[in-house]
């Protein structure tokens, strides 16, 4: 069966047009004012972007899966609910989806390597692995004030008590879907989709205004 | 009945209006009548009062669980328009339309229907496509209608954000000038009255809690007040339908929903016809107080509890904001929920049943004012006859086994 | 307003995560084919709808994508238990209905109990009895 599925690249270092993160157009069109610009203090909420991740959806059975994910990444499946195991480096992450689903982050350039080991090591399980890195990025929201901001954005409960570390759930923020997790004390993370994103991003800057909302400016070409 | 007139006003005045008659009696129930109309709101009275004006059947009972015109009737935003996609829907909407026309006179009430025109705006081409194909239908249908562009829509309601920069940019319109809005209470209270007069007994607080059949015909009622007889019963009991039919032993194709809407405070005129939008799914108009009216869909859980969620509220009033920025700051006053009893093609049912002499009027969901004075003249119709009006007959419960729907969910995406 | 207990997110959440998709426990006919107009009819469009005890289908929409059951009041909105694809509801009309009775039974001065909202099957006593009388 799995060698039947058609996986391939989606980065190949031979193609010629410099990949864009889909908050390119949103930086031109919107902006990035530095932390603290706009007040001249210090700033409470910083986003900053952390484009070209590889993302990855595992879906199947989770015994399956988690014993693959553990051979091939030293990792296993979170198994409660609404929950998220990162590895020692802060780099690679798995978060619970839904009961058959999983997310899993890693750096952009291990997306297919792992990709192609999992399906290896899976054989012919029945189970689906998904290439979605460029249907989405991840938006790091830090600072003192980043659950104020969320408050305003989402309907679940952001109270840094109630959503602790290690949680990650899938909500509402303002509107669309948004995936909402707390890798550790200092960092919030927001998944969105690629077609809302700029949306997202205006909302954050809108939202964030009145603590000096800033954008950190890492990450935001590919260096091929 | 004392006739209302500029000139009765007059005398009553100068006797410091002191003797104005109630508008109906307040009977005790009679053991037997010939026919019995269950559910006191809009329609239910209409057909009461048809059923004696035009059919000289004045044995009629009007049996009603809380207050006339308390249920939907009293919730509803009150929009009337008749330019409906398909040929069944537009023949019964246009007759109400007519009634309505003449509708004041005829009941010596002011049920002040007010022609001020709908807007059924188009945000999309597709939108575009279909108000032409529904005003070409309506058109040949003898229904009045326009196709208007962006610039016709601006010329009729000047504070509607029209601009390209809108999110969902208004395309166009299609416009009834026919159309408009009536006052719902005197609209129940006028059909009551002017039933009464004829001889109707209107019964309140009186709950029907069962039926009595034998051998497949009805026999009458059960109600807290003790039973009540006829051969003849018609049940106009809207959201509630479906817990009726139970009691006659038989379900029907509908769901029972909350529908919401919302009233501003007062303001100076500033919106003189009714704006509606299926796409940003909204509508609004302005009552002769001067309060918004403001309503949109439902909420998508069935309920019986006359209220619905939060969240459907944001939504109409975030639909709202969107095309008229101008409100964004307008506080609202009241809000409040009917049960609409919704069928899967958005038409009534107006129907004979199983059961012989029992026949159902209901499924007109988000959209019935509009119908009242039509439903309740073709209802009084087919009571007296004992066959379907041709207007109410495609609207036979019957349809959803035959497969002969009536699918007016495009003409109605916001179906009031 | 909605806070509903999600048995696959294990959690309560918002109303507006969620979305109503009617009523649960409505089995498709083993063979269409083979099913007259009365019983394709009856299986798309007519639905129980009662006022009070419902079971209905809810898409947790935004969140896990998991489609579960939900029994509710539809007159107070009460939600009284919440349960997964594929389970049975253990709180019904019937069994309600059956320890009210005892309930009413056990009181000794019980002429004026209320009915509450619960009357769910649409029928009252007195109708049931109207129709069964009907036919005997
Ligand atoms: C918020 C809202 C907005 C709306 N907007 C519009 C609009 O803009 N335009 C439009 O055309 N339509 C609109 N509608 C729909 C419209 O209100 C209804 O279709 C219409 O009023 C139905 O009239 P009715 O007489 O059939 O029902 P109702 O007025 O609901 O009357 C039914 C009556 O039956 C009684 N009853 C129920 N059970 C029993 C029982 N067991 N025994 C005795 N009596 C019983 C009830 O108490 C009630 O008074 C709206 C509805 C709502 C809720
Ligand atoms: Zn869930």
């Amino acid at each position: 069966m799995s060698n039947s599925v058609h996986v391939y690249d989606a980065r190949a270092d031979h193609a010629t047009v410099t990949a864009e993160s889909p908050l390119a157009y949103s930086y031109q069109r919107s902006g990035m004012p530095a932390p603290g610009e706009a007040s001249g203090e210090e700033s409470c909420a910083v986003i900053g972007e952390r484009a070209f991740l590889g993302h990855l959806i595992l879906r199947g059975g989770a015994i399956v899966l988690d014993e693959a994910l553990r051979e091939v990444l030293g990792i296993g499946l979170p198994g409660r609910p609404n929950s998220l195991n990162v590895d020692a480096e802060g780099q690679r992450s798995v978060q619970w989806l839904s009961p058959d689903e999983w997310l899993l982050i890693v750096p952009g350039d291990e997306t297919f390597g792992l990709e192609t080991r999992l399906r290896a090591q899976l054989g012919g399980a029945h189970v689906a692995i998904v290439d979605v890195s460029a249907g989405q990025t991840l938006i790091e929201l830090t600072g003192e004030a980043a659950h104020e901001v969320l408050m305003k954005s989402t309907v679940y409960d952001v109270d840094p008590h109630a959503f602790t570390v290690g949680k990650g759930v899938t909500t509402l923020f303002a509107k669309t879907s948004v995936i909402l997790r707390r890798p550790d004390e200092s960092r919030w993370e927001l998944i969105v989709r690629r077609s809302f994103a700029d949306y997202v991003y205006r909302w954050l800057l809108d939202a964030g205004e009145e603590y000096g909302i800033g954008v950190a400016r890492e990450s935001r070409h590919e260096s091929q | 009945m004392q006739r209302y007139s500029g000139f009765g006003l007059v005398k009553h005045a100068l006797r410091h209006h002191e003797d104005w008659q109630r508008q109906w009696r307040n009977p005790t129930p009679k053991p037997r009548y010939d026919v019995i109309i269950v559910g006191g709101g809009g329609h239910g009275l209409a057909t009461a009062y048809y059923l004696a004006k035009e059919h000289g059947i004045t044995n009629v009972a009007v049996v009603e669980k809380g207050w006339l015109g308390g249920g939907n009737t009293a919730r509803n935003t009150t929009i009337v328009r008749s330019n409906y996609l398909w040929d069944e829907s537009a023949a019964l909407y246009e007759h109400a339309m007519k009634l309505w026309e003449g509708l004041s006179q005829d009941i010596n009430y002011n049920v002040m229907f007010s022609q001020r025109g709908v807007l059924n705006l188009g945000h999309t081409l597709q939108d575009m496509r279909d108000i032409q194909r529904r005003v070409n239908a309506n058109r040949l249908n003898g229904i009045d209608g326009e196709v208007l562009d962006a610039e016709g829509v601006q010329s009729l309601v000047p504070i509607m954000d029209c601009s390209k920069r809108a999110r969902y940019p208004v395309m166009g319109a299609s416009w009834q000038p026919r159309a408009g809005v009536a006052r719902h209470d005197a609209v129940a209270w006028g059909y009551a009255r002017a039933a009464d007069a004829l001889g109707v007994d209107l019964l309140q607080n009186t709950e029907v809690t069962g039926f009595k059949i034998r051998d497949g015909q009805i026999q009458g009622v059960h109600t807290n007040r003790g039973d009540i007889e006829a051969k003849t019963v018609g049940c106009v009991t809207a959201g509630n339908s479906s817990v009726l039919a139970r009691m006659a032993g038989f379900n029907l194709p509908l769901e029972s929903h909350p529908l919401q809407a919302l009233v501003s405070e007062p303001l100076k005129p500033v919106l003189d016809t009714v704006v509606m939008s299926n796409h940003v799914h909204g509508y609004i108009s302005q009552s002769d107080k001067g309060d918004l009216v403001i309503g949109a869909g439902i909420d998508g859980y069935n309920g019986y509890g006359q209220r619905g969620s939060y969240p459907t509220v944001e939504h109409t009033l975030q639909a709202i904001v969107e095309m008229f920025p101008i409100f964004s700051r307008v506080r609202m006053n009241r809000q409040w929920g009917g049960i609409v009893d919704t069928c899967p093609d958005a038409c009534p049912i107006i129907s004979k049943t199983k059961v012989k002499g029992l026949y159902f009027n209901c499924g007109w969901g988000t959209g019935g004012f509009k119908a009242t004075p039509g439903s309740g003249h073709v209802f009084a119709a087919s009571l007296a006859k004992g066959e379907m009006h041709p207007i109410a007959a495609p609207f036979s419960i019957d349809r959803f086994h035959s497969g002969a729907l009536i699918d007016e969910h495009g003409a109605a995406g916001v179906a009031h | 307003m909605f806070h509903i207990y999600c048995p696959y997110c294990e959690e309560l959440r918002e109303e507006e995560e969620f979305h109503p998709k009617g009523q649960a426990h409505i089995a498709r006919p083993e063979e269409p084919d083979a099913c007259n107009d009365e019983e394709w009819g009856d299986y798309l469009f007519f639905r129980d709808n009662p006022r009070g005890i419902h079971h209905e289908m809810w898409l947790h929409a935004v969140g896990c994508r998991k489609f579960f059951n939900i029994t509710r009041n539809t007159v107070s909105y009460e939600i009284l238990e919440t349960y997964k694809m594929g389970e049975q509801p253990t709180i019904t009309a019937e069994h309600l209905a059956r320890e009210e009775k005892t309930a009413r039974e056990e009181k000794t001065d019980s002429a004026q109990v209320a009915e509450g909202g619960q009357q769910t099957v649409g029928a009252s006593d007195a109708a049931v009895a109207s129709i069964k009388g009907a036919q005997a």
